[in-house]
């Protein structure tokens, strides 16, 4: 937020950390976070479907269902800062908020990479059909509950996950790119130019 | 055989198979009410929909996943070809974002630019909307007279950033600076062109009268009237369940605009309404609209006012490397609420980007919308729900 570009921690008094910490306490939630203004709230997985709809009596508004492949094993990208330390595992994560305040929640999940299966929101909430339909092709994640699986995004006979980290970007393996864009070498770190 | 007893022929025969059995039909891939490609699967009886299965993902460009191989910077290109028709408001939450990560603060003429553009873009989209929804229902006038009018802004659009569509104007910590070309090391920045904010001015005074035209044209006809009222109702509680946002959602009587309630740019230091409606159906989608350009015109006449002098970049290191966090920014696009998970792992590149983009959401109500309307209305529910396919399947 313009005003207030970083709350995430060395502030004495941040509200969000009360709303947080009683929202995660009234639904029973494991933990939560506040960084950046952004509160994530972790919920068991055993607990998904019946929590989100628990919290949506204060928290109506569906804004998105997507997922995060934490995965030491990256073709494309950099990775992790630690690999050492990193658990393996997806997050499915669901954002709600209010339609009165800025307040909204993100609801987490981990799911280990070997049985990668989770409730379905669509009993209750018409709206993540797709968002769960994406999840699925892209990550792997099954959504138990939802009945309408197929591709989204992805022509029916594709084979794989694309958003998972250990699946490499196969247009620039077949053909490279033709410029020389991605040849340059980007600046050094420590110059320190600044652009004003 | 005569013209009259052809038809006479074929109305007899049209009696005698009144019975019609469900069939399946096939619209599409092209763009039967809007711009991009969509298809569309519907069992129908007769001219009743009974279920519709949309099939998206012909523009699929995977931007989640380039942008795990993109700097911050190059993802900002990106961005603002998510929702081509708003591009500047699509770069806007991601920069914030990009911003509350690194703790850097864009200074304040840079902000007035960032929300003057945005507006800018807010009206250009709902014109496009206001001289695309009247043709799908058959009024041909307001296209060419709307479209007319847009140019002058996306004029201006192009003086500033130097780009209709892409501005790709945003840059971590301000705005883009040395517009117009020159040596990359000239330090000095261009600022916003000569003799702009008169510009602005005369071009705010067009866009009046152009509502008042569109008011004139569209809003009172009576055809338009019997297309639209009643037709497409969407109540709140599924516009909320569906997370439709934006003037899809406040047509169904949601007062919620983000620009209100998120402390994001100077919003608050303008006076301005949040337009609003009761009844969801595609007419009010429509008013809403069309009360959004006028509470834009009123946004950036006092901008011009207030917008203050310095600055356009705050210093940043050259090469950006975002430190560790996750942050959700969001902001209001012309469409609805668009926002961005930014994950970033401390690198140059983020570790994983969610695209919260707004179409996908306004799209996904189509199957229960339209399930149990007519044919006809198909085009008019559609066209009401504003969607830009590159937003649907970015």
């Amino acid at each position: 937020m313009s005003d207030q570009p970083d709350t995430s921690g060395d502030t004495d008094v941040n509200p969000l950390e009360d709303y947080a910490s009683e929202m995660s306490e009234r639904l029973g939630a494991q933990e939560f976070s506040v960084e950046f203004d952004t509160v994530r709230v972790l919920v068991e997985r055993d607990k998904w479907v019946e929590t989100i709809n628990a919290a949506r009596k204060e928290l109506p508004f569906f804004s998105w269902l997507s997922a995060i492949d934490w995965s030491r094993d990256t073709e494309v990208g950099e990775g992790v800062s630690d690999p050492e330390d990193l658990e393996e595992r997806f997050e499915v994560m669901c954002r709600l908020s209010s339609v009165t305040s800025a307040d909204g929640v993100i609801f987490v999940a981990t799911l280990p990479k070997d049985d990668a299966t989770i409730g379905s929101l669509t009993a209750t909430i018409g709206g993540a059909e797709w968002h769960e339909r994406e999840a699925h092709e892209m990550f792997g994640i099954m959504f138990e509950g939802n009945t309408n699986l197929v591709p989204l995004y992805l022509p029916d006979d594709f084979i794989g996950n694309p958003l998972l980290k250990s699946f490499p970007l196969i247009a620039r393996e077949v053909k490279p790119w033709p410029g020389d864009v991605d040849v340059e070498a980007l600046p050094e770190a420590d110059d320190e130019g600044g652009a004003s | 055989m005569t013209h009259r007893e052809l038809m006479h022929r074929s109305e007899a025969a049209v009696s005698v198979e009144l019975e019609t059995p469900g069939m399946t039909l096939n619209i599409g891939p092209q763009h039967p009410s809007t711009h991009g490609v969509l298809r569309l699967v519907a069992k129908v009886e007769g001219e009743r929909i009974t279920e519709i299965e949309p099939v998206i993902g012909y523009m699929h460009r995977g931007y989640e996943k380039l942008s795990e191989v993109r700097t911050y910077a190059q993802i900002n290109t990106l961005v603002n070809r998510v929702d081509w028709v708003s591009g500047f408001a699509n770069e806007v939450p991601f920069i914030l974002g990009v911003e509350r990560l690194m703790g850097v603060e864009a200074p304040e003429r840079a902000q007035w630019i960032r929300l003057i553009l945005t507006e800018f873009f807010r009206i250009s989209s709902h014109l496009l909307f206001m001289s695309s929804y009247p043709l799908e229902l058959g009024a041909t006038t307001p296209l060419m007279h709307v479209l007319r009018e847009r140019e002058y802004l996306l004029e201006l659009i192009e003086g500033v950033t130097g780009g209709r569509f892409h501005p790709n104007f945003n840059r971590v910590g301000g705005v883009k600076p040395n517009y117009g070309g020159g040596s990359q090391t000239k330090k000095q920045s261009m600022d916003l062109p000569a003799g702009f904010f008169k510009l602005v001015a005369e071009t705010m005074d067009r866009m009046d009268q152009i509502c008042d035209d569109i008011d004139t044209l569209v809003t009172g006809n009576e055809l338009i009237k019997a297309r639209t009222i009643d037709v497409g109702v969407i109540p709140a509680d599924k516009a909320i369940e569906y997370g439709l946002s934006g003037p899809n959602l406040r047509a169904s009587g949601v007062v919620y605009d983000l620009r209100k309630v998120e402390s994001y740019l100077p919003y608050d230091q303008i006076d301005f309404d949040v337009i609003s409606r009761t009844g969801g159906d595609c007419y009010d989608r429509y008013l809403v609209r069309l009360g959004e350009i006028r509470e834009s015109v009123k946004i950036i006449r006092q901008a011009i006012d207030i917008i203050p002098a310095g600055p356009l970049q705050a210093k940043v290191p050259r090469v950006l490397k975002v430190p560790r966090g996750q942050v959700y920014s969001r902001a209001e696009n012309p469409k609805g609420e668009f926002g961005y998970y930014i994950v970033s792992e401390g690198g140059k590149m983020p570790y994983r980007l969610k695209i919260r983009s707004t179409s996908f959401s306004n799209l996904s109500i189509l199957p229960w919308i339209l399930n149990d309307q007519l044919i006809p209305d198909l085009v008019a529910i559609m066209g009401s729900l504003d969607f830009v396919l590159g937003d649907v399947d970015r």
